[in-house]
C-alpha cells in the first residue's frame, strides 16, 4: 500500500464534554504516531475535525469527511452523536471507529465499537454494588440516550438481583444546578447513587454532593458512594481536589493499570502531551482503535469498508489494558472489565478485575432476562403522624 | 396485571418464507446477533412447506414474504384473528394488497426489504409482543365475555332470593356474594349452579319455570 490515506478524527475538543474529547483525541493521535514511527504500517493522513459538543455539527462534518474521500473515521463520544451520524457512514459505505463505552443495542455494519459494551461495564458494577455496598439505588443522568438505557440496565439488574431503585433524575447536558437533587438524595439515604452525568454536570454534581455531605457530617464517599461506568482520571483534574476521591468506577482501563504495555503506553503518552491529565479509558479505545485500523488497513491493502471490515476480524492487540481483539459477528471488542476508586492524586486504585477479557454483549442476549422487569408502584410511605 | 415485554430473543427460531433474492440483506445476520437461529423454509411448487403441528409459540416466529403470493395458508384464531406464533411481514412492494395480505396472516410487525440491520430488534421486539398483548387481551375478553353472559343467572338468582328470603335487593345480592366467595367461585358460575340446582328435583307442582341457565347461553337478556 503506498497510497497516503485520509481517516477522519472527529471529536469535541470543546463544548461541555470537552476534556473527554481533548482526552480521547490524544489517544487517537498517540497511535497515529506510533503507526508513522513503526515504519511498516500504512501511511495516513489524519483529517481532524471538531463539532463543539454540537449535535447539528456532527453530521455535517462527518458528510464532508466522506465526501472528501476519507472512508474511515475515528470518532464520537456521545451515543446521540453517534446515532446521528451513523446514517451517513450507511450512505456512503464509510467505517466509524467508535471508541467510547456505551449502553449497547446497536450493531451496524458500518461501525467497529472498540469501547465497552454494557455486559462489559455495567453488569461488573451491579454485582460490586450490590455485594460491597446494598441495593437500594439512587439514579441520576443527563437527558439522553445513555443515561435512560444505562439506568434501564442498571435497573433490570440490580432489581434481579433483590434491590431497588429510590428514584431516577435527568438533567439537561451541561446543567449545574444540583441543590434539589442533592437534597432529593440526601432526603432518600440510598446505599449508592448511581450516575450517568457527563461533561461539567457531573463535575458540579460531585462537588455540590460532596459539599452538602460534609456541611451534614456524612463522609459521602463511605456512607453514599458514587458509582459511574462514565468517571475517567481527565475528569477527576475537573472535579477538583474538594471532591476528587472515593468515586467508583466502572471502566476496561485506568491509567494506574501495571504491567510494561501500559507503562510504555503512559510514558509515551506523557511525552506526546505533557501538560494533559492521565490518560482515560477512552484515550486507550481510541489508542487501541487507530492500531487496529492501521492493521486493518494493512492487511486489507485498501481503506474500502467492507475489506477493512473483513481484515479488524482477524487482529488482535496486546493494549495497555490486556489483549483486545474484535468480535467478527458484532464487531465489538473483547475488553477486560475493571472496578476502581478515585484518589486523592488523580487517579484509581483498581479494587477489582476480571481475570480475562469477556466477550462483548452489545444485546445482552447472553445476560439479560427474558422478560423486562415490570415496574413497581410506589410503596406507601408515612409521611405525617 | 403489568405487561412484561419480551426484550431477550436468546433461543428463539426464525422461520424464514421468502426466496433467496439478494434482498434479505442483514436479517440472518442480525438475527443470529440476537441469538435468534434461522431456518428457511422449502418453497414447492409456491408452497411454503411449514409443518403448523410443529410450531412453538414461546419459541417459533414466522418471517413471511409478501411480495410471495399465496406462499402460506395459516389458520387464524376466530376470535383474536392470531396465527399459532407471531409472523413478522416482509415489505417489498408497499401496496395495500400486498399489506394486506400480510395482515391477513397475522403479522404484528412489519419490516421492509432490504432488510436493514438496526430495524431488525425493533420488529422482533413489536412483533413478538404485540403478539403476546393481543393474546392476552383475548384471554380478557374472553373472561368478560362469559362473566357479561353469567349477568343474567345473578340477576335470576338475586330475585328469587329475595321471593324465597324477603330480603331486599342490596341484601339478596350481598349474601349471594358472601355465599359464592365461600365457595371460592366466581359470582355468575355460582348464581347459575344455584338455578340450575334449584331447577334440578323433579317437579312436581306442576308449575312450569323458565328452563336452566347453562354458561354460554347466548340469549339476549
Amino acid at each position: 500500500m503506498t497510497k497516503r490515506l485520509r481517516i477522519g478524527v472527529m471529536f469535541s475538543t470543546t463544548g461541555s464534554y470537552g476534556a473527554v474529547g481533548r482526552t480521547m483525541l490524544n489517544g487517537a493521535m498517540l497511535g497515529l504516531s506510533e503507526v508513522a514511527a513503526s515504519g511498516s504500517g500504512p501511511e495516513i493522513e489524519p483529517v481532524i475535525v471538531n463539532p463543539g459538543g454540537d449535535l447539528s455539527q456532527y453530521r455535517a462534518l462527518a458528510h464532508d469527511l466522506l465526501a472528501s474521500g476519507a472512508r474511515q473515521v475515528v470518532g464520537c463520544y456521545t451515543s446521540s452523536s453517534r446515532k446521528e451520524v451513523i446514517p451517513c457512514f450507511e450512505k456512503h459505505d464509510g467505517l466509524l471507529w467508535y471508541p467510547s463505552h456505551y449502553e449497547g443495542f446497536e450493531s451496524s455494519d458500518n461501525v467497529v465499537y472498540t469501547g465497552a459494551s454494557p455486559n462489559q461495564h455495567v453488569l461488573p458494577l451491579v454485582d460490586y454494588l450490590a455485594a460491597k455496598h446494598g441495593k437500594r439505588a439512587f439514579c441520576i443522568g443527563s437527558n439522553y440516550i445513555w443515561a435512560w438505557e444505562n439506568n434501564r440496565i442498571f435497573r433490570e439488574a440490580l432489581i434481579a438481583r433483590g434491590g431497588s431503585v429510590l428514584a431516577e433524575r435527568y438533567l439537561p447536558i451541561g446543567d449545574t444546578d444540583f441543590d434539589r437533587v442533592v437534597a432529593a438524595i440526601l432526603e432518600q439515604r440510598p446505599d449508592f447513587v448511581f450516575n450517568n452525568l457527563i461533561g461539567t454536570s457531573a463535575y458540579a454534581f460531585f462537588r455540590t454532593f460532596r459539599a452538602a455531605c460534609r456541611a451534614r457530617g456524612i463522609d459521602q464517599a463511605a456512607e453514599i458512594p458514587v458509582a459511574s461506568c462514565t468517571l475517567a482520571e481527565p475528569e477527576l483534574a475537573e472535579i477538583g481536589a474538594e471532591a476528587v476521591d472515593g468515586h467508583l468506577s466502572s471502566s476496561v482501563y485506568f491509567a494506574s493499570l501495571a504491567g510494561p504495555v501500559n507503562g510504555a503506553f503512559i510514558r509515551a503518552y506523557a511525552a506526546q502531551f505533557p501538560d494533559a491529565p492521565p490518560p482515560s479509558a477512552d484515550a486507550e479505545a481510541c489508542y487501541i482503535a487507530v492500531k487496529l485500523l492501521a492493521a486493518a488497513l494493512q492487511q486489507a491493502g485498501t481503506d474500502e469498508a467492507a475489506a477493512v471490515r473483513a481484515a479488524v476480524a482477524d487482529q488482535r492487540l496486546i493494549a495497555p489494558q490486556g489483549e483486545v481483539r474484535i468480535d467478527p459477528q458484532t464487531y465489538h471488542a473483547w475488553l477486560t472489565p475493571r472496578i476502581g476508586r478515585s484518589t486523592a492524586a488523580g487517579q484509581f486504585e483498581v479494587l477489582l478485575e476480571a481475570p480475562e477479557p469477556i466477550a462483548p454483549d452489545p444485546y445482552l442476549v447472553q445476560t439479560s432476562p427474558r422478560f423486562a422487569a415490570a415496574m413497581r408502584s410506589p410503596l406507601l410511605r408515612l409521611v405525617k403522624s | 396485571m403489568t405487561f412484561r415485554p419480551v426484550q431477550n430473543f436468546k433461543g428463539g427460531r426464525a422461520l424464514l418464507v421468502m426466496e433467496r433474492t439478494g434482498r434479505e440483506g442483514a436479517l440472518e445476520p442480525t438475527l443470529a446477533k440476537l441469538g435468534v437461529s434461522c431456518e428457511a423454509l422449502q418453497i414447492v411448487d409456491g408452497r411454503a412447506q411449514l409443518d403448523m403441528a410443529s410450531l412453538q409459540p414461546d419459541r417459533d416466529m414466522l418471517f413471511v414474504d409478501g411480495d410471495l403470493d399465496g406462499v402460506l395458508t395459516i389458520e387464524l384464531n376466530p376470535l383474536s384473528h392470531l396465527p399459532p406464533v407471531p409472523v413478522i411481514g416482509l415489505v417489498g412492494v408497499e401496496a395495500p394488497s400486498r399489506l394486506k395480505a400480510l395482515v391477513n396472516l397475522g403479522a404484528t410487525a412489519f419490516l421492509r426489504k432490504p432488510v436493514h440491520g438496526g430495524a431488525v430488534y425493533s420488529a422482533l421486539f413489536m412483533g413478538i409482543n404485540q403478539f403476546l398483548l393481543r393474546g392476552g387481551m383475548q384471554e380478557r375478553l374472553q373472561t368478560l365475555e362469559e362473566r357479561r353472559r353469567g349477568r343474567r343467572a345473578v340477576l335470576r338468582a338475586v330475585v328469587q332470593r329475595m321471593r324465597d328470603s324477603g330480603l331486599d335487593e342490596d341484601g339478596a345480592y350481598d349474601q349471594i356474594r358472601r355465599e359464592s366467595m365461600r365457595v371460592r367461585q366466581s359470582l355468575e358460575s355460582y348464581c347459575e349452579d344455584l338455578l340450575s340446582r334449584r331447577a334440578s328435583p323433579p317437579d312436581s307442582t306442576g308449575h312450569t319455570g323458565d328452563p336452566p341457565l347453562h354458561r354460554g347461553d347466548k340469549r339476549a337478556m
